[in-house]
């Protein structure tokens, strides 16, 4: 994922630097001895002064303007979400305008600032689970949410995975009581595993199964505790509801979203509903090997503003990434894109 | 945020009323919100772009026929370029066929296989199903017993991990069924392995059908995964889930677009019943955030007998508890409120939240309340004294304070349906629609 991004930024970023560095060309050194007044925004006159006094050149909106629009498309196209890209774009801009380059400074670095600050400040950090679990009480108990179809089970079964490498005791608390056949495969999966799990029959009351877990894993001194739930929309009461009564009943430490990197602009509503709803304190974004763009990793860490724990890339129980944003970033800005 | 969209792009509209010439400034400006309406929707960009500028150019070229407004005339530019874009309907055969079901990693491809599966029983055809998904723990599981609830019968084999063989077998088994719908594990684009065995289960099953299930939340991605299934098997009809969420299944259209072909159902729900054919019309008025009036009369004739309810009433602000008791009676046919309310072109309307959380337990309590009124009370609820609510609430085993908050919550929803009528006369999507639906 993120690589047709990558490729796209190392475009803009060029546009960016050239337009720049014609701009500051095309800057002329008149006489003038008006000490300016104030300088309000970008004037002329606070050009001039800056260039005078302190031989540095002041980035202008309009030298940027058609790069910043390439790469709000750009943005656009890679699945980041309408307002999210304007964020990014409007930061990009306040950053870039009216801040003072010196003559003869790469026109590439401030840019290359610009955008990774963008960046980092829309990922925020990255959450490690191994160094929470050891830090806290346990059991820790993570309690995992999202919509329907988004990969809840196969993360669970995953970061169980995760865990039991790490040297963690685990025990899955199965709570999609809803869906036909989510017993079986979260089962399926434990066995796998070599995993305790928890469950009670089809149709039962999910806050007792995972409450059950949460006793089992109190009684066994089990390190950590992972609460599988059945996927709901945001916008159905009732279910939203029976959410927020597990919660209260488990009383998880961690509550983990879970959505889709393939999502587009719904993801935004829908982790703004679940954290408004519930909370969220980390999530994990599926399926991530199936884009190969990532914009959407890039609205959902913005919008719930929680840190992005893992990335799921594909079927087996390892293909679970742990999300670094420096790595990320830094992924997207290199030099040897592509 | 998406009704601010809404909004907007009605802004936009009502710059261009009232002009006798066509105003570039108002048309870019109509089409700027437009583009962003739809790219909210998860429209393709490329999509987007060449949708405004064909319409940009139709707007500011042709002359707007004698007698039209300049606003109808953009107007029927931009309806008519979204139809196009949109496609028609995806064709449904009612005869012996074989469908493969195709899509991406929890798309809803079991859950719609079962919906289907109910669609053509429904229409009378014998129907089975073949679970072809051999990776996912359960997936056999969940087929099998969503099926047993409509006896339908399902053929699969848990501890076979060659999905051909048991689809070579499954079709020996159901050899008399009429239609028979194999449902496939998921998988995407970038899984080599996983797409030569959908082409090999395509050229095993001779399917008459090869369906692509869309989740309604699918972003720029759908149209690259699209691609790569229609490469692989020819795609010739796209099925879009999820629906009953927020997502506004802009994806889907980079997916029928690519693919040549048309969407066939949407799936807008948990239950099995949940599958309605694609309606160009309505999804348009989703796209745009503006509502569609005609989907919801044709939902309410279709699963309510008739007289039972009267939506033209209820728009000409003729509400009365007798309405909404009936209402409620159909709440269980026609879905959740919300989604009904969804349908209706509200304009500029807000409708207050509280109308909505209504849960089906306090439904069903409000009915036994109603149960307990005399005609006239029902009729004209302005004579509900607190004698009369008194007597209502011993009556119907309920406290003075649930009739009140049942008195309330008839007057929130009064209050909001006269807003719709409101709406409506300044400006109505759904009149432009059918006007021009017919040219």
């Amino acid at each position: 994922m993120f690589e047709g991004l990558r490729a796209k930024l190392h475009r803009i970023q060029e546009g960016l630097s050239q337009s720049i560095e014609s701009a500051s060309d095309k800057e002329s050194v008149p006489p003038a001895e008006h000490q300016a007044e104030k300088e309000k925004g970008v004037t002329i006159i606070g050009k001039v002064k800056v260039l005078i006094t302190d031989r540095e050149f002041l980035i202008n909106e309009k030298d940027i303007r058609e790069p910043l629009s390439e790469l709000e498309m750009v943005l656009l196209e890679n699945d980041v979400a309408l307002p999210v890209t304007e964020e990014i774009i409007s930061h990009i801009r306040k950053d870039l305008t009216g801040s003072r380059r010196k003559i003869g400074e790469p026109v590439d670095a401030i840019v290359a600032a610009a955008l990774r600050d963008a960046l980092l400040d829309v990922l925020g950090e990255g959450f490690d689970l191994v160094s929470y679990i050891k830090s806290h009480d346990r059991p820790v108990k993570i309690l995992f949410t999202g919509v329907n179809g988004t990969g809840k089970t196969t993360t669970v079964a995953k970061v169980g995975s995760y865990l039991k490498k790490n040297g963690f005791s685990v025990v899955i608390g199965a709570g999609d009581t809803f869906r036909a056949g989510a017993l079986e495969q979260i089962d399926v999966h434990a066995k796998r595993l070599g995993i305790k799990i928890i469950q009670h029959q089809a149709g039962g009351d999910p806050s007792a199964v995972l409450y059950d877990t949460v006793q089992y894993a109190e009684a066994h001194h089990i390190d950590a505790v992972l609460a599988d739930t059945a996927g709901r929309f945001h916008n159905r009461v009732n279910l939203m509801n029976q959410l927020d009564k597990i919660r209260r009943v488990m009383k998880p430490d961690l509550i983990v979203y879970v959505d889709e990197a393939v999502a587009g602009n719904d993801a935004v509503v829908r982790a703004h509903e679940f954290e408004k709803a519930v909370g969220a304190d980390a999530v994990v974004l599926t399926k991530a090997d199936m884009d190969p763009k990532g914009g959407a990793a890039i609205s959902i860490a913005h919008t719930i503003g929680k840190p992005l724990m893992f990335l799921g890339t594909g079927q087996g129980y390892d293909d679970l990434t742990p999300f670094s944003p420096d790595q990320v970033v830094g992924d997207l800005l290199s030099e040897e894109a592509q | 945020m998406i009704d601010r969209l809404g909004t907007s792009l009605k802004d936009a509209l009502k710059k261009l009323a009232g002009k006798t010439v066509i105003d570039r400034a108002a048309v870019e400006e109509l089409i700027k919100d437009l583009q962003r309406a739809l790219l909210q929707a998860d429209v393709n960009v490329k999509l987007v772009m060449q949708l405004s500028q064909a319409i940009k150019n139709r707007s500011l070229e042709e002359e707007p026929p004698k007698g039209m407004s300049v606003r109808e005339h953009v107007l029927r530019i931009v309806y008519q370029e979204l139809v196009k874009l949109v496609g028609a309907s995806g064709e449904v055969k009612l005869e012996p066929q074989r469908i493969l079901m195709a899509g991406l990693q929890g798309s809803g491809k079991t859950t719609t296989t079962a919906k289907l599966a109910r669609y053509f029983q429904r229409k009378g055809l014998k129907t089975a199903v073949i679970c072809a998904d051999t990776f996912r723990p359960g997936a056999y599981d969940q087929l099998s017993t969503l099926c047993a609830k409509i006896n339908i019968p399902c053929y699969g084999n848990p501890g076979e991990k060659d999905a051909r063989l048991i689809v070579k077998e499954g079709l020996g088994t159901l050899g008399n069924a009429e239609v028979v719908i194999v449902d496939t594990q998921g998988r995407h684009a970038l899984e080599e392995d996983l797409i030569q065995e959908i082409i090999d289960l395509n050229v095993l099953t001779k399917a008459t059908h090869r369906w692509l299930v869309i989740d309604a939340a699918l972003g720029q991605q759908a149209r690259d995964q699209a691609k790569r299934f229609h490469d692989a098997i020819s795609i010739d009809g796209v099925i879009i889930t999820k629906m009953d969420g927020t997502a506004k299944g802009g994806g889907a259209l980079s997916a029928v677009t690519e693919t040549q072909s048309g969407i066939v159902f949407i799936g807008s729900g948990e239950t099995i019943e949940d599958l309605e054919r694609f309606e160009p019309d309505s999804f348009i008025s989703r796209l745009l955030g503006m509502g569609d009036l005609k989907a919801l009369v044709e939902r309410a004739q279709e699963t309510v007998t008739e007289g039972e309810i009267d939506v033209n009433a209820m728009m000409r602000g003729k509400f009365t508890l007798r309405d909404m008791y009936k209402q409620l009676e159909a709440l269980n046919k026609m879905g959740p409120l919300k989604q009904i309310m969804s349908m209706i072109p509200l304009g500029n309307v807000e409708v207050p939240g509280e109308v909505y959380d209504v849960t089906s337990a306090k439904m069903a309590r409000y009915r036994y309340i109603m149960d307990s009124m005399t005609g006239t009370e029902l009729d004209d609820p302005s004579v509900l004294s607190s004698s009369r609510i008194q007597r209502i609430a011993s009556g119907s085993g309920s406290s003075p304070e649930e009739v009140r908050e049942l008195i309330k919550y008839y007057k929130n929803m009064k209050r909001a349906l006269k807003g719709v009528r409101g709406a409506g006369g300044k400006f109505n999507m759904q009149r432009m629609m059918k006007r021009f639906g017919g040219m």
